[in-house]
């Protein structure tokens, strides 16, 4: 391969990484707070369909943008009314609601397949776009790219440089502890799960506004899953669920090169890739046996106080 | 005491969980510059009265004071707020952090952190109360008693005021404890009340300002330090003129002997020696952490001894444990009864059939039918309720819990039981009719009653030994009335001539 394939199948990687990212920091929110949400999938195609029908009606993928976090947060919500306010079991929960979701959006999104609706295109960064590989790479991407590469920084500067972080990593690790010292338990799960699901919606508008700009059925196609493995995988550290996103999303557009520029190799063994990655991944992580970041009290319910 | 409005009053609280009363009626008074010790056995009711002061639960009836106002805890923040400060037995503390971040968390601050300014206001912190801790370790990383050193570190740091330690010795070493105690009379120096919660006598006779003895749920008896004389005096107020119950102890046949343990040592324990008959009840008392546990859980094969032998109806351990016979052999019955002794999200079928399988076995297969006619008839003539062979084990109350612990171990018709805390956190009723159980048991079998109330084990044993710091020191007859007077005394660790 030269450089003239290279570059553009990173730039590929890139792009088709970012709803991964989206995806996996949001899970990583809600998980660092100590609940597990299975539903990642569900959550994601639900704000996918949502971005397209309200960038649709309005015209606006902006307002589409902010649908999609918003109907991943309603969505998380129930995930929230199961676990926090009756108790109930997350795993149970959280793959109800990708069955939930990805029906739900399916139905809804039925007589809009291959429908086209206003989307987000490439937007060079003026400056950084010109520097030779580095450029076309990173910074001749749609706007929500842009702020991808933003999020994982936040999150980042949010879990260990201000007081909410904490208390959320304290909530996640060890409950009794925090609310020993009078942190608010209950009132951190729901920030995130309610948080987590809004990015976790913000990358499912990726798929359908910037991806593609159209809806088909099943348009995650299994990205909600991997970004539950990439939070295994990136130890819970949102720098490395960047470098994660961005691998996975490069075997997916390998994949895709692979099978338009035509192999010997089967398309389904091809298509199998990035889940045969993810189970190699899980694997390798597991290995590590000292301490991989998670979160000690994940998926342990605890008693509201009364 | 001293005329000051107190810090903190209690007055007349009460706790009762279903049937059992956690606290009753309690009368207390905490003063600045003042170290008040509460003394009291497992189940006395320390913690909980401890968990109300902390916020964390809620009295039934019954006022507390804050400097002379009636205040209501409702939550940890409320009474973190009014200065209340609590170390618990169980560190609370987030292992994945540092010594900092645990200090920080939950204090109402800047939305940032800043790292620099937070270690080194930690360290002025540290050093002023001349402790060892780095701000920067990772708690993960920190022994026990420095992760206690964390503990104090976070109350200092909001300035509470009222500073509670649940147990602070149990996990601490000697050296460790002297440092804590220099820290705690640093703290009264300073103004600050502290509360000592212990059942260790003489650690209570070195720090405390004044002592408040706690048994079943209420206050027995406090005092100043000054006006007791010893170990002696304060362990005789601590087990108090026992309300003896009456139980029937009709003098059962010796017949041979069930355990043989000799010069049992390691673990904890040093130069155990004793042998227990069918027919009698051996009643070991002592204050809970003085080698009971270790010593159960040899006899009970859940531990290898180190050395020394055990001999269990006349075979050595290993042996008898490589047999598995289901009846006429040993029963257990451990003080965790919700753990170690049944499931909990099992019903009573299941967890009946828990030890007594071998006998509804058919090749491979188990009799459920037979098991639940069996676990129904048991249930009546034992009296548990909820009177349903299908009730999961946790929704039965401690008292009814144990009756059908005891209803399956009697079942097997043991030749030895070993009976831990079979009372505690009982109510009166249900405690006696674990004790009517185990005296009829006694007819068939040999009977090693621990425990940390004196009374029970006066009121069952033939012969009670008194276990301190891992030795039994003596073995007196429960019939001799002079021998047993000094039995107080024995517990607290002082040689007395038998």
């Amino acid at each position: 391969m030269n450089q003239e394939m290279i570059i553009p199948l990173l730039a590929a990687a890139i792009v088709s990484g970012t709803p991964i990212l989206y995806a996996t920091l949001g899970e990583m929110i809600t998980e660092k707070s100590g609940v597990l949400n299975l539903g990642v999938e569900g959550i994601m195609i639900v704000g996918s369909l949502a971005a397209f029908l309200v960038a649709k009606f309005t015209g606006s993928p902006v307002l589409g943008f902010v649908a999609a976090g918003l109907a991943g947060l309603c969505i998380a919500s129930l995930h929230g009314v199961v676990c926090l306010f009756f108790q109930g079991n997350q795993v149970v929960s959280g793959l109800a609601l990708t069955i939930f979701g990805t029906g739900l959006a399916n139905y809804l999104g039925t007589s809009f397949v291959g429908i086209s609706a206003p989307g987000f295109s490439a937007v060079p960064i003026p400056g950084l776009a010109e520097i030779p590989v580095i450029g076309p790479i990173f910074f001749q991407h749609d706007p929500l790219v842009y702020v991808s590469y933003l999020l994982p920084v936040c999150l980042w500067i949010f879990f260990h440089n201000t007081r909410f972080g904490l208390g959320m990593r304290a909530v996640g690790e060890y409950p009794e502890a925090a609310s020993a010292a009078g942190v608010n338990v209950q009132n951190y799960r729901w920030l995130g799960i309610l948080a987590g699901g809004f990015c976790i919606g913000l990358g499912g508008a990726y798929l359908s506004l910037a991806y593609t700009h159209l809806w088909t059925n099943s348009l995650t196609g299994g990205r909600g899953w991997i970004a539950v493995a990439l939070v295994i995988f990136a130890f819970w550290r949102p720098g490395r669920a960047v470098f994660g996103a961005y691998l996975f999303g490069g075997i997916m557009a390998l994949q895709l090169r692979m099978q338009a520029t035509g192999t010997h190799l089967p398309s389904s063994l091809l298509l199998m890739l990035p889940y045969g990655l993810t189970i190699i991944v899980l694997v390798l992580s597991s290995l590590k046996r000292e301490r991989t970041g998670a979160p000690a009290a994940l998926g342990v319910n605890i008693e509201p106080v009364d | 005491m001293s005329t000051q409005t107190p810090r903190i009053r209690l007055e007349n609280i009460s706790k009762n969980f279903g049937k059992v009363q956690a606290n009753a009626d309690i009368n207390l008074e905490i003063h600045s510059g003042q170290i008040l010790a509460l003394l009291g056995e497992n189940g006395a009711g320390k913690s909980t009265l401890m968990s109300i002061l902390a916020g964390q639960l809620q009295p039934d009836s019954g006022t507390i004071y804050l400097d002379g106002d009636p205040v209501a805890f409702t939550g940890t923040d409320r009474a973190i707020k009014s200065g209340i400060g609590m170390v618990y037995q169980h560190f609370k503390l987030v292992e994945a952090m540092t010594v900092a971040e645990n200090v920080f968390l939950g204090i109402p601050d800047t939305l940032f952190i800043r790292k620099k300014a937070m270690n080194r206001e930690v360290r002025e912190l540290v050093e002023q109360y001349g402790m060892s801790v780095d701000p920067d370790a990772v708690v993960h990383d920190l022994s026990m008693g420095e992760k206690q050193q964390v503990e104090i570190l976070k109350l200092l740091y909001r300035n509470s005021s009222i500073l509670i330690f649940d147990e602070p010795t149990a996990v601490l070493t000697p050296t460790e404890a002297e440092r804590l105690f220099a820290t705690m009379q640093q703290m009264i120096g300073l103004g600050k009340a502290v509360v000592f919660i212990s059942h260790k006598l003489e650690e209570v006779l070195a720090v405390a300002d004044y002592i408040a003895i706690l048994k079943r749920g209420r206050v027995v008896d406090s005092m100043p330090r000054s006006a007791v004389s010893g170990a002696a005096e304060l362990a005789r107020r601590m087990v108090g003129r026992t309300v003896l119950l009456e139980v029937d102890k009709e003098p059962v046949e010796l017949r041979q002997t069930v355990l043989k343990v000799a010069q049992l040592n390691g673990m904890g324990l040093e130069d155990v020696s004793f042998e227990l008959q069918q027919g009698e009840v051996l009643g070991l008392v002592g204050v809970a952490g003085n080698g009971q546990r270790a010593l159960v859980e040899t006899i009970c094969g859940l531990r290898i001894p180190e050395q020394g032998a055990v001999r269990i109806l006349g075979q050595d351990w290993r042996k008898f444990y490589s047999r598995n016979n289901w009846e006429q052999s040993l029963s257990y019955i451990p003080e965790d009864r919700l753990g170690l002794a049944t499931c909990r999200g099992l019903d009573l079928v299941d967890n009946f059939l828990l030890t007594t399988r071998g006998g509804f076995c058919r090749g491979p297969w188990i009799q459920r039918q037979q098991a639940k006619f069996k676990v129904e008839s048991l249930i009546e003539k034992f009296d548990i309720r909820p009177p349903d062979a299908h009730a999961l084990a946790w929704q039965l109350s401690g008292g009814n819990l144990q009756k059908m612990v005891l209803a399956r171990e009697f079942y097997r018709r043991p030749h030895l039981i070993v009976a831990e805390q079979p009372t505690q956190g009982l109510d009166i009723a249900a405690a006696e009719d674990v004790w009517r159980l185990l005296m009829h048991a006694r007819e068939q079998a040999g009977v090693l009653l621990v425990t940390g109330d004196l009374g029970e084990a006066l009121a069952l044993s033939d012969r009670i030994g008194v276990m301190f710091a891992g030795k039994i020191l003596g073995i007196v007859d429960a019939g001799d009335a002079e021998q047993v007077a000094k039995i107080p005394e024995m517990m607290a660790g002082m040689s007395v001539d038998i």
